[in-house]
């Protein structure tokens, strides 16, 4: 783990400012915990040896209430910020790396990434906070504070200082080797400790099958018992943890001790005055105290900054080039799949699909689930490269273009597609069908049935819908999106499984849609289980899969 | 506790809205559940005490050493004083590293102790209450929630236990050199101690109040960006999904924000703590010294041992914090039990009017049923099942098909009528008793994270592998068993992640036939399966209602294929909240048009799979 990532300060602008702050007050922190101990030192030394008056001490005093003010301002406006930064920089994060998956596609979202990205989308990337709040300010203040203070020690007094540098190479070192001879045992005792304690939470989740069958007595001791094997496994692995932190500890404490006695023995012989004794008894600590925050926090952050390279990972992933040629006009031209295989976990799903959809017309793909009709979709919409074969469109010329050279946004603009769980925006139901007038919208919704359910709605047309539509229905929302297509006028719509989540009544519903859609020239593309679509299709292609099995052979 | 109190009597939403402020004493409450031993706990502050005392006397032990030895004295004078100080500095370390291991082993035991102790009373108690864990992701919930009861003790109670003994000690030790300068010190602590930790408290839950749904909906924009990527694209919506991904983002910044300014004061406050308190040593000090109330050597310890005193109080506004939160996870924990411990509404059952000598007949009569605090959802069906009959009930979703099996099977109320077996209300029979005549397995039954058998012995605990394997044969597992690496011994994952939707189904069918209970009720065993399997399935079960042991059994089958039912003895047709048909499978295809519109339906829907 990179303690910073110079990528977190290109892909998260406010985290720039925030370190510029960071180090900044890390610096001023530094100045002021050297004079802390510098005037305390100097009143103490006063009062001790010489007999010095509050008076003669009163611009000390002063100076010292100006530290207790100045060390109070700065960790408040530290603390202050960090979590101002923290937040800024997750959401930044958060939204370039929704906005790149979304942009390298469904089948790079669908390749095993998908769910990685959904937890740092969603939840993963907040462990950031740790991070900038608690790790980074003690990572500065480690670079600041801690040479910045040896400096300091050394000028009053070499001999502490040699001895302090003599020990500070000695924590590094440990650490590692510690981390290095527990390492083994500690992945072991957490794994053991993750499962036990899953087990647990199994059986508690069982509970009301275990009640079904009435046999929830008998787990009640293995409840407690998985229990004890969880706290010993537990304890085993917090056993090695805790060592690196004694460690640590250890030596720090008994370094500043070192250093305390050795300065004693000098002051005894007169080879040093109370005052540098006592600032260097005062400073010794604080060469320590970054170092072991660093420590101390290096696992609560350890989490966010995975999450961070993980999203750097996404962030990194080129986009592939995209087409500039402008897509001709859908009304007139053929779109064409030829050979078109899809690799997939299954084999290529589909394979050697050849379709052709010529505009005006109504064809239809079907084949059993898994074979690939929606990766075909996904392909002819641009959306998926083929593994084999090409997907084209005619040019006006009668020549063909490869859909990888399209301009996305203008062949986009005149598709109208709807997916198996359509989609919805938030806003009223007359601005999600859109359409030019009322009686436009009507007569749509008539034909889709939506007329039924606006009926039902309390507010009508002016009905306002959440996100996804809630408060609807699967279907009732299919209706929404089937009026939305209808009354759009892009020349090609995709209708995936339309009926799927529709009774028979529904059905007609969607029959009617498609032979409106047909009687205004538009051209439609059907995937479709029921035969009473695919009767009313102009071609029908069956999908076809190759399983993994007959590929290698 | 009353059940009105328990219960409330509107849907009222469980979210942590309401448990914002869980009332007084549930944290005290919750925590008598861990049954922390006090010698243990008092062991755990002890140790943490004396550790962080280690680093109070070494700075106190040190400032000593320095001021006595700028007098010059005999160095053998000194040599106590430089053994303390490395004494203290390997105990501090050593003391620190118990003190951890200690108040760990506190938690977890306690922990332990109050997931054994959920488990049984949840065992013990209402039905319906364990019955609700089900729903959405309140099992998982109570997992954490266990969890943050026993952070409790480690962040929260521990530290604070630490940080009052500790500033305490160190107090009372300054109060023997100048009680002037003591007195300082314990307002400085206050102020960090107590003060600081209040302030973090405001600002966190200031936050948590206002981030909450932001945070929920950053998660739910950002989600249905990636589960939409494609349509969006298309759509030309991606860029304003993105821009409520970040709209939610500034929500959630500006929540952190307005917290951020007395958790910012609290750590100001912390900080400037310490050094005011060394500052004020040396204010009431110097005079002192002066009037010759205070030797010189006194003056360095009173000084600079404040800089180490306020290690403990450090800790302290995360305690509270962790304060907080736990109490709002023990409040859900105790209203789990509450609701378990409920007593049952009193229907004024009559006494068991005869027992009907091991027939095993059951009969619901005008039955209501529904989920508590909700309306019933099914109301007027009767209802008679013995073994070798078999029932088909078939309807819409969301009518309360599974409801009715739940209280059929006696693990829901009636909300209206009754359920009687052999003459005996359901709901006086206890669970072992009611379990051997009547079993019900629903579509959300969990499978185990152990092995197939395992998983199958949950209904019988002497299943023999023979047993085992001629069940997953007949509810059409056996190709399946056959590829499994391991057969039987193969071990599934949590909740079945590794098995289909369809293989689950069949193998919570096939552990329901194992079940030694006469009477089966049986949830959607044909769903996520194509329209062939389903209908053998189903008409299987029909057809042949025979148990593990060859004997007839009643069953009652819930689902949604109908054109296996000609095999049932009875078909109940739900429609509008009742039963709106009731019949063989013929009687209703001649008497009742949308239940042979139904079946027509299904059947031009099958055709294209045959055709292709």
């Amino acid at each position: 783990m990179r303690p910073l990532d110079p990528r977190l300060l290109r892909y998260a602008r406010s985290a720039r400012a925030y370190v510029a702050l960071t180090v900044g007050l890390g610096l001023v922190m530094g100045a002021l915990v050297v004079a802390q101990a510098l005037l305390l030192a100097h009143a103490l030394g006063g009062a001790v040896e010489h007999g010095a008056t509050l008076a003669s001490l009163s611009g000390t005093v002063v100076a010292l209430v100006g530290v207790v003010v100045g060390r109070g301002l700065v960790t408040a406006v530290q603390e202050r910020f960090a979590h101002r930064a923290a937040t800024r920089a997750v959401a930044e994060l958060r939204s370039g790396v929704v906005g790149r998956a979304a942009d390298l596609g469904p089948r790079w979202l669908a390749s095993g990434q998908g769910p990685a990205v959904v937890t740092l989308a969603t939840r993963g990337l907040d462990g950031l906070e740790p991070y900038f709040v608690r790790y980074l300010p003690q990572l500065v203040l480690a670079a600041t504070l801690t040479p910045g203070t040896l400096l300091v020690v050394l000028g009053l007094d070499w001999v502490s200082a040699a001895i302090l540098v003599g020990t500070l190479p000695l924590i590094p070192l440990f650490m590692v080797l510690i981390g290095q001879l527990t390492q083994g045992r500690s992945a072991r005792g957490l794994e053991a400790m993750q499962r036990l304690g899953a087990q647990v939470l199994d059986l508690l989740a069982g509970l009301p099958t275990l009640r079904a069958f009435g046999r929830q007595r008998g787990p009640a001791a293995r409840v407690r018992a998985l229990g004890d094997a969880h706290r010993r496994s537990t304890m085993a692995t917090l056993q090695i943890a805790f060592l690196s932190g004694m460690v640590l500890e250890l030596l720090t404490t008994l370094s500043v001790a070192l250093v305390a006695v050795a300065i004693g023995l000098r002051l005894v012989s007169g080879r040093l005055d109370l005052v540098t004794g006592l600032a260097v008894l005062m400073l010794a600590p604080e060469v320590f105290w970054p170092l072991r925050q660093v420590g101390a926090q290096f696992h609560a952050a350890a989490d966010g900054v995975a999450a961070a390279e993980a999203a750097f990972g996404v962030l990194d992933t080129p986009v592939p080039a995209r087409g500039t040629q402008a897509c001709p006009d859908l009304s007139r031209s053929t779109l064409r799949l030829s050979g078109v295989g899809v690799r997939s976990a299954g084999g290529l799903t589909p394979a050697g699909l050849d379709l052709e959809l010529v505009p005006g017309t109504v064809a239809a793909l079907v084949g059993p689930s898994g074979v690939g009709k929606t990766s075909t979709v996904e392909v002819l919409l641009g959306l998926l490269a083929p593994d084999h074969g090409t997907a084209r469109v005619q040019t006006s010329d009668g020549g063909w273009l490869d859909l990888s050279d399209v301009d996305r946004r203008s062949y986009w603009d005149q598709v109208s597609w709807l997916p198996q769980r359509p989609v919805l925006e938030p806003g009223t139901v007359r601005q999600l069908v859109g359409g030019r007038d009322d009686a436009a919208r009507a007569h749509a919704a008539a034909l889709t049935g939506l007329d039924g359910v606006v009926a039902g709605l309390p507010h009508g047309w002016d009905q306002p819908l959440g996100t996804g539509g809630a408060g609807l229905s699967v279907g009732q929302r299919q209706r929404v999106a089937l009026t939305a297509a209808l009354l759009a006028d892009a020349p090609l719509v995709v209708l995936d499984e339309p009926t799927a989540h529709l009774d028979a009544a529904g059905e007609q519903v969607v029959l009617a849609t498609v032979a409106a859609l047909r009687a205004a020239g538009r051209t439609v593309l059907l995937v479709a289980h029921r035969p009473s679509l695919v009767a009313g299709a102009d071609h029908v292609v069956t999908v076809h899969a190759e399983r993994a099995a007959e590929v290698v052979a | 506790m009353s059940t009105d109190q328990t219960l409330p009597a509107g849907p009222a939403p469980v979210d942590d809205a309401g448990a914002d402020t869980p009332p007084r004493g549930t944290l005290r409450r919750a925590l008598r559940l861990l049954e922390v031993p006090r010698g243990r706990a008092l062991l755990a502050v002890l140790v943490g005490t004396l550790a962080l005392g280690c680093a109070v006397a070494l700075a106190a032990v040190s400032a000593w050493l320095i001021a006595r030895a700028s007098q010059m004295p005999p160095v053998l004078l000194l040599s106590v004083a430089t053994v303390a100080v490395r004494t203290f500095g390997i105990g501090r370390g050593v003391l620190r590293y118990c003190d951890r291991l200690v108040s760990h082993d506190v938690a977890l035991r306690g922990m332990t102790t109050l997931r054994t102790t959920l488990y049984g009373r949840l065992a013990a108690g209402r039905a319906d209450a364990t019955l609700g864990l089900r729903r959405g992701d309140l099992l998982a919930r109570v997992g954490a929630d266990v969890d943050a009861v026993g952070d409790v003790v480690v962040r929260g109670l521990l530290p604070a236990g630490v940080a009052l003994m500790l500033g305490v000690g160190t107090v009372t030790a300054m109060a023997f050199f100048w009680p002037p300068a003591a007195l300082a010190l314990a307002l400085c602590l206050l102020l960090a101690g107590v003060v600081a930790p209040a302030l973090t408290v405001r600002g966190v839950r200031a936050t948590e109040r206002r981030a909450a749904q932001a945070r929920a909906d950053s998660s739910a924009a950002a989600l249905s960006v990636l589960d939409d990527a494609g349509p969006l694209l298309v759509s030309g919506r991606l860029d304003s999904r993105l821009s409520a991904v970040r709209e939610a983002d500034a929500r959630v910044a500006a929540a952190v924000d307005s917290g951020a300014r007395p958790t910012a004061l609290a750590a100001g406050i912390g900080t400037a703590a310490t050094v005011l308190a060394a500052v004020a040593a040396l204010v009431t000090g110097v005079p002192a010294l002066r009037a010759g109330l205070l030797a010189p050597v006194e003056l360095a310890v009173i000084v600079l041992t404040p800089l180490a005193a306020f290690e403990a109080t450090a800790l302290l506004p995360a305690a509270a914090v962790q304060l907080q939160r736990s109490r709002v996870a023990a409040a859900r924990i105790l209203a789990l039990l509450d609701a378990a411990d409920a007593p049952a509404v009193d229907m004024g059952d009559a006494a068991p009017e005869q027992t009907g000598g091991g027939a095993h007949v059951l009969h619901a009569r005008d039955l209501a049923v529904g989920w508590p605090s909700r309306s019933p959802a099914l109301t007027g069906v009767d209802l008679d099942l013995r073994p070798g009959r078999t029932v088909a009930v078939v309807g819409p979703s969301g009518i309360g098909k599974t409801t009715l099996l739940l209280t059929l099977a006696g693990l829901l109320d009636p909300r209206h009528g009754s359920v009687t077996l052999d003459g005996t209300p359901l709901r006086m029979l206890d669970d072992p008793d009611r379990a051997a005549r009547v079993v019900v397995t629903t579509e959300d039954a969990h499978v185990f994270g152990t092995t197939v058998l395992e998983n199958l012995r949950v209904a019988r605990g002497d299943v023999t592998p023979d047993q085992a394997q001629e069940a997953l044969q007949r509810v059409g597992l056996g190709t399946w068993l056959a590829g499994l690496p391991d057969g039987l011994d193969t071990l599934l994952g949590p909740d079945a992640r590794t098995v289909s939707g369809g293989e689950r189904r069949r193998l919570l069918l096939a552990r329901a036939l194992l079940a030694p209970a006469p009477l089966l009720l049986v949830d959607e065993p044909a769903e996520h399966l194509d329209p062939a399997t389903a209908d053998a399935l189903v008409h299987e079960l029909l057809d042949r209602p025979t148990g593990w042991d060859g004997r007839p059994r009643g069953v009652v089958v819930v689902t949604h294929r109908l054109a296996p039912l000609a095999a049932a003895d009875e078909v109940l047709w739900l429609a509008d909240g009742t039963v709106a048909a009731r019949g063989t499978h013929q009687q209703l295809l001649d008497g009742t048009p949308g239940y042979r519109e139904a079946v027509d339906r299904e059947r031009v829907a099958v055709e294209p799979q045959e055709r292709a």
